[in-house]
């Protein structure tokens, strides 16, 4: 058997060779689609890892507390996704933040409150501005750089605002003067005490562009507001070792203080980003889904030009049969020869999706991502192509007669 | 005696069609073919000479009858066993070569032995045998247009012998050929049967009956007339005229060759 799958394997050398032109494009149908899937599941995983490595540089000692989704399904992300306000109803409460700020080992608890405004200077006027509503620990849990001034302190904090790189550059029209002035917000004013630097990173958990965003102090928020939804607390444990008893703890807290109400979720670690990877797991899927329907096209493609090499070898299927081949060994041969075709296109894409993921990736911040599993998919992706779409020329090619294919003179 | 009987056929029927359109390739076909004949098949077109050589050829089966081939009913079996039986027993010569065109001249002769589980270079090998035998090594490595067609007949007798055989099956072997290479093919398979093979020859030509040991006259799927030339390889005896007229659509050119000539040329 073994011996007969190398003459296979060597007959569709042959065959694949003799008609370059052709196998070159049937390939090249193959390989974008492997290429795009490639391309897509290396992007998607440089985000992934990108979203990761942030958590890393924050620390091991990070607990995020987070509303409870209603069902944490593909449609309450979609939802999520769709309506304007993510977590309209927030479960948070300001009491709950005191609560777990007297809760042992933690060192720091910051709410993150995000709404939209309309924010205005002396020069302009920007709508939807993303607003931060958080507390003085937020700067000891985010080490966010400051460019020009400071954070908010206990002494300014009522009135005092911090202004992203971005977002300075906007309403003021400069970075270096703007500590110092005031923006009013619903006919509030408020004095900027600091610019931040700007950040290279475009994706943080807290779901927030802090180049494009005010930080206020989430009481002054709430006053100006009227309600505020906190979409996440934020806590440093003094303790990285005791990450799942603070866990715990926290989450007993909240129980306690939600009168047994459990709306609410306590993440640590690789969970933390949960929310974001389950958004990239649904946008990578769509993307892959896209992707793969140019597989399909490229497996459409083998089996055209399958189906041309069978009725054009007519002769030579009779010839074999008339030898001793049995239908088994032609379809072998015609199976064999689908699927070097979709293995071939299989490598050549996976080079291709590479090579684009690392162009992609000069001109933006994430690197590719190059895993086994992401080669062995596609591996497996293309032999399953090259059965599928093989199998049915390599039937009929099997299924011939030997004595009318015979009679087929080229 | 018994034991020297390689192919008995008994009542072999091929019909095609149903109804109105039917009709009969092989009726009723009674034929017993002894180990080491060789026996030439006439007869008008459309009399199932073809039909009767692809039924022994296990490449078409027969709508009724039984087929015992070296003593085991064949008329039933699988597709793969008969795939097996001719890869093992059965060598085809067609009249029009029948080579695989795109594959040099050696692994065309080894093809055989693809599907018999020979490794490859002991495939090569024999095939090198055989072309060897028949005056082509030099032109292993051509492919199959670059030959003269009694070169590519050749060519598809080693392709019939290199599995060694049970039966020789070959279907107007000479038909695409000028009288020169007819002849030079006709030597070499009398040379074949006169190893001990059992040959089985479709032909419309009456004067290559010459090399035959039973010439079997076919009319509309049954047995015309079954006569024995020769039980003497040395003397064959030139063919009655009876059978001659019989054969009255043969079309192709007479064959020159005085018989003795030729084998005095081989003697050489």
């Amino acid at each position: 058997m073994a011996m007969l799958l190398r003459t296979h394997f060597k007959l569709a050398r042959t065959s694949i060779k003799e008609n370059r032109t052709r196998s070159f494009l049937t390939c090249l149908g193959i390989a974008i689609g492997v290429a795009s899937i490639v391309l897509i599941l290396s992007l998607m995983g440089g985000i992934s890892n990108l979203v990761r490595s942030e958590i890393n540089e924050i620390g091991s000692d990070l607990i995020v507390v987070r509303p409870k989704s209603t069902k944490d399904t593909l449609d309450s992300i979609i939802g999520e996704l769709t309506s304007a306000n993510t977590f309209e109803k927030s479960s948070l409460t300001l009491s709950d933040i005191s609560a777990i700020s007297k809760t042992e080992d933690v060192s720091a608890v910051a709410p993150i409150a995000i709404s939209t405004n309309t924010i205005a200077s002396e020069k302009n006027t920007l709508s939807s501005v993303s607003v931060l509503g958080t507390n003085l620990d937020f700067i000891k849990i985010e080490p966010l750089a400051l460019r020009y001034g400071a954070f908010l302190t206990e002494n300014n904090e009522e009135n005092s605002v911090v202004l992203g790189h971005t977002l300075s550059l906007a309403l003021f029209n400069t970075i270096n003067s703007t500590v110092g002035k005031t923006v009013s917000i619903m006919g509030e004013k408020f004095m900027v005490v600091g610019v931040l630097d700007e950040i290279d990173q475009s994706i943080s958990f807290d779901n927030v562009d802090f180049d494009n965003a005010l930080i206020m102090d989430i009481k002054s928020l709430d006053k100006i507001t009227g309600s505020t939804q906190i979409q996440q607390i934020n806590i440093k444990a003094a303790n990285t070792d005791s990450l799942a008893k603070i866990t715990d703890d926290i989450k007993e807290t909240l129980t306690k203080q939600k009168l047994g109400d459990q709306n609410f979720t306590v993440a640590y670690g690789d969970n933390i980003t949960h929310p974001a990877s389950s958004l990239f797991t649904i946008v990578s899927g769509m993307l892959t889904t896209v992707a793969a329907i140019s597989l399909v096209v490229g497996g459409i493609g083998i089996m055209n030009i399958m189906l041309v090499s069978v009725a054009e070898r007519s002769h030579e299927i009779g010839v074999r049969k008339a030898v001793g081949a049995s239908s088994r060994n032609i379809l072998m041969q015609f199976l064999f020869e689908a699927l070097i075709l979709s293995i071939i296109g299989g490598i050549f894409g996976l080079v291709l999706g590479y090579i684009l993921a690392f162009i992609i990736s000069i001109i933006t911040p994430f690197s590719p991502y190059i895993s086994w599993e992401i080669i062995i998919v596609s591996f497996l992706t293309t032999i399953a192509v090259g059965i599928m779409f093989g199998i049915y020329p390599a039937l009929k090619a099997a299924s011939k007669n030997p004595i009318d294919s015979l009679k087929h003179y080229r | 005696m018994s034991e020297n009987v390689l192919i008995e056929l008994k009542g072999l029927t091929k019909r095609y069609g149903y109804g109105d359109t039917e009709s009969f390739a092989l009726k009723d076909f009674d034929l017993t073919i002894k180990r080491g004949e060789f026996i030439m098949i006439m007869g008008p077109s459309g009399c199932g000479k073809t039909t009767l050589l692809n039924i022994i050829g296990l490449l078409d089966r027969a709508s009724r009858g039984e087929y015992i081939l070296n003593g085991e009913n064949v008329a039933g079996i699988s597709a793969r066993r008969q795939a097996s039986l001719r890869a093992k027993k059965i060598g085809f010569i067609f009249q029009n070569f029948n080579l695989i065109e795109d594959l040099p001249v050696l692994e065309n002769v080894a093809l055989p032995l693809v599907y018999t589980g020979y490794p490859r270079t002991a495939r090569l090998k024999n095939a090198s045998t055989a072309l060897k035998r028949f005056h082509l090594q030099e032109r292993e490595y051509y492919l199959p247009y670059q030959l003269s067609g009694g070169q590519q007949q050749r060519v598809a007798i080693a392709r019939a012998i290199v599995s060694d055989p049970e039966i020789i099956l070959a279907d107007e072997p000479t038909g695409n050929l000028d009288s020169r290479s007819s002849r030079i093919v006709m030597d070499e398979l009398k040379a074949i049967h006169e190893e001990g093979n059992t040959i089985i020859m479709v032909t419309h030509n009456p004067a290559l009956t010459v090399y035959a040991t039973r010439v079997i006259n076919m009319l509309d799927g049954h047995i015309d007339t079954d006569v024995k030339t020769v039980a003497d390889q040395n003397l064959p005896q030139p063919i009655s005229v009876k059978i001659k007229k019989k054969s009255d659509s043969s079309t192709e050119e007479e064959l020159p060759k005085p018989h003795k000539r030729h084998k005095s040329r081989r003697k050489k």
